[in-house]
């Protein structure tokens, strides 16, 4: 959204098809009129489907074709990170960057060393972002106590940390950069309206 | 290797499938086994990750009818065992829970509901109800926890351990694609540490010394040659369920004292429930809330109480009065009206709860 506030083409490309249960289509027009171009199905276009009619869209796996800033989105950890082989492009794209994004409320990589395990997994990462939040519940010293951990595993994994994210009011506390200097970049949430 | 998944109590953020795996590993269970079904495939996953590191087992079978018969084995060797289904699997898990159901087994299954009949869907859908509480043949006699939030799965999966292998039901935690999926925070704990005793298994067969000899012979059955000899068990059974049911049912109401209007619902759609419920007091309107916890055994005797107090019950489901039977078996005769507001398979709103509960007042 920040990219497209600048007047920059951007393309937001659903690729969380792996089980999804929050998706892009209820917020498409949302998005669209904020001027990001969004690959995503629309809920009409997938009835006729089968299961949960996670099946790619043709204009997803061509996305990197796009002109402009292409954003893949793509959930699921392991099994999802193998959804890339579906995209056109993957193996030749010079400026292709595949970030992980971490939240370390997440049990499951709560520390350095479970970060660092799960990560190695993902295949070929170019950095972390710390996500760490606890949804309403957030705090700054959450997100904090997160920029901490994620630093520490980006070193071990030999990876910057691109930002911090924060919901926008928890970010307007925390300032430009967390306490290990990373940049913060506020959220505007809107996940609660994108549920399946 | 650390012997404790939890070593003290934190706040962290899940899907209700982790959520389950963490419950059961704290929980004590031993092996799960399973077949992958939407939406509770992660639910093996995160077993499968978290098993080797705390010395736990997996065995993924060739359909459910092998997962539930294994769980059925895993328990008559003694060991906490459990599995996880949804929709058609649970159709098919339905024989060996009632092969648990004529032997007493304290099997535990977590059902995560999705919309039928048959494949359909799988996110949103509280369409496994009349399934999971009545699905045996026979006189099956099972104890059914719908859980409605995260905590909930979390505190019942343990419970469900607890309870089968204390009253010896097949015990089911019901949840849903919703709560399978969706994120959200809750506090993880060792239940030990709360003070809560995890009842130890014990094997049904392969017990040291002669049967006959040093010990009672171990003799379960599914089958019987004479009728008689079947009516003489079950009566036995349904003396010790009505004896657990009373220890075991629970429910959570508000408002309901001088209620004209009392919202029943369970699992997820009891959230949007209890909010429609606290907005419309805010307003000053006479509605109560009231959730049955399990489903099976049901609340009885405070339903009875309600639906002779109130004028008019509005059940709320996403199902056609799949849970609407459970409590108009226990209501017959009441004096309160009762009001469906069915939604199958689809999301139940604050709003729409609210609005039909202003139409009816």
């Amino acid at each position: 959204m920040e990219l497209a506030r600048q007047n920059r083409r951007v393309n937001l490309v659903d690729l969380d098809i792996v089980e999804p249960c929050y998706t892009l289509r209820p917020i498409k027009k949302q998005l669209s009129e904020q001027n990001i171009h969004v690959i995503a199905w629309e809920t009409k276009e997938t009835i006729g489907l089968g299961e949960a009619g996670n099946v790619i869209k043709p204009a997803a796996r061509w996305a990197l074709y796009n002109e402009g800033d292409v954003i893949l989105d793509i959930g699921y950890g392991v099994e999802g990170s193998k959804t890339l082989n579906l995209i056109e492009g993957v193996d030749s794209e010079p400026n292709l960057r595949i970030y992980a994004v971490v939240n370390i409320s997440r049990p499951m990589t709560s520390t350095v060393e479970e970060i660092v395990e799960y990560v190695k997994t993902l295949g070929t990462i170019h950095g972390l972002i710390n996500n760490t939040h606890l949804g309403d519940e957030t705090t700054p010293e959450i997100v904090q106590k997160g920029a901490k951990v994620v630093t520490e595993a980006a070193k071990v994994l030999q990876v910057p940390v691109i930002a911090t994210t924060a919901e926008r009011s928890v970010a307007n506390i925390m300032g430009i950069h967390d306490c290990m200097g990373n940049m913060v970049r506020p959220l505007d949430r809107l996940m609660p309206y994108t549920l399946w | 290797m650390s012997e404790k998944l939890i070593t003290e109590e934190k706040r962290v953020f899940m899907t209700g499938n982790e959520v389950v795996a963490w419950a059961a590993v704290a929980a004590g269970a031993e092996i799960m086994y399973g077949y992958p079904i939407t939406p509770q495939n992660e639910i093996m996953h995160y077993w499968t990750r978290l098993a080797p590191k705390y010395n736990r087992k997996f065995l993924q079978t060739e359909d459910e009818l092998s997962a539930g018969f294994t769980t059925v084995g895993g328990v008559m060797a003694g060991r906490k065992a459990f599995t996880a289904t949804a929709g058609p699997g649970n159709t098919l898990m339905q024989e060996p829970m009632s092969m648990a159901e004529a032997m007493r087994l304290p099997t535990v299954a977590i059902i995560q509901q999705r919309g039928g009949p048959s494949t359909a869907t799988v996110i949103y859908s509280q369409q496994e109800v009349t399934m999971t509480t009545f699905g045996g043949n026979g006189e099956g006699l099972r104890i059914v926890y719908s859980t409605a939030n995260h905590q909930e799965l979390f505190d019942y999966t343990i419970k469900a351990f607890n309870v089968a292998w204390k009253y010896r039901f097949p015990t089911f935690v019901l949840g849903d694609g919703y709560q399978a999926k969706m994120r959200e925070s809750l506090t993880v704990y060792d239940p030990e540490q709360r003070g809560i005793e995890l009842v130890k298994p014990e094997p049904y067969v392969g017990k040291p010394g002669t049967p006959g000899v040093d010990r009672e012979p171990g003799h379960y059955r599914n089958t019987y040659n004479v009728e008689e000899e079947l009516y003489e068990v079950l009566q036995d059974y349904f003396k010790d369920y009505a004896k657990m049911a009373k220890e075991v049912a629970e429910y959570q109401a508000f408002d309901t004292e001088d209620a004209d209007v009392i919202v029943l619902s369970h699992g997820v759609v009891s959230r949007g429930a209890k909010e429609a419920v606290e907005q419309l007091r805010k307003e000053g309107k006479k509605v109560g809330y009231f959730r049955p916890i399990t489903l099976r055994p049901l609340p009885e005797d405070q339903l009875k109480e309600l639906a002779n107090k109130a004028k008019k019950l509005l059940i709320v489901e996403s199902a056609q009065g799949q849970f609407a039977k459970l409590i108009k078996d226990v209501i017959y005769g009441s004096s309160a009206e009762v009001v469906p507001f069915f939604k199958p398979g689809v999301g139940i709103t604050t709003e729409e709860i609210a609005a039909k509960a202003n139409e009816i007042l």
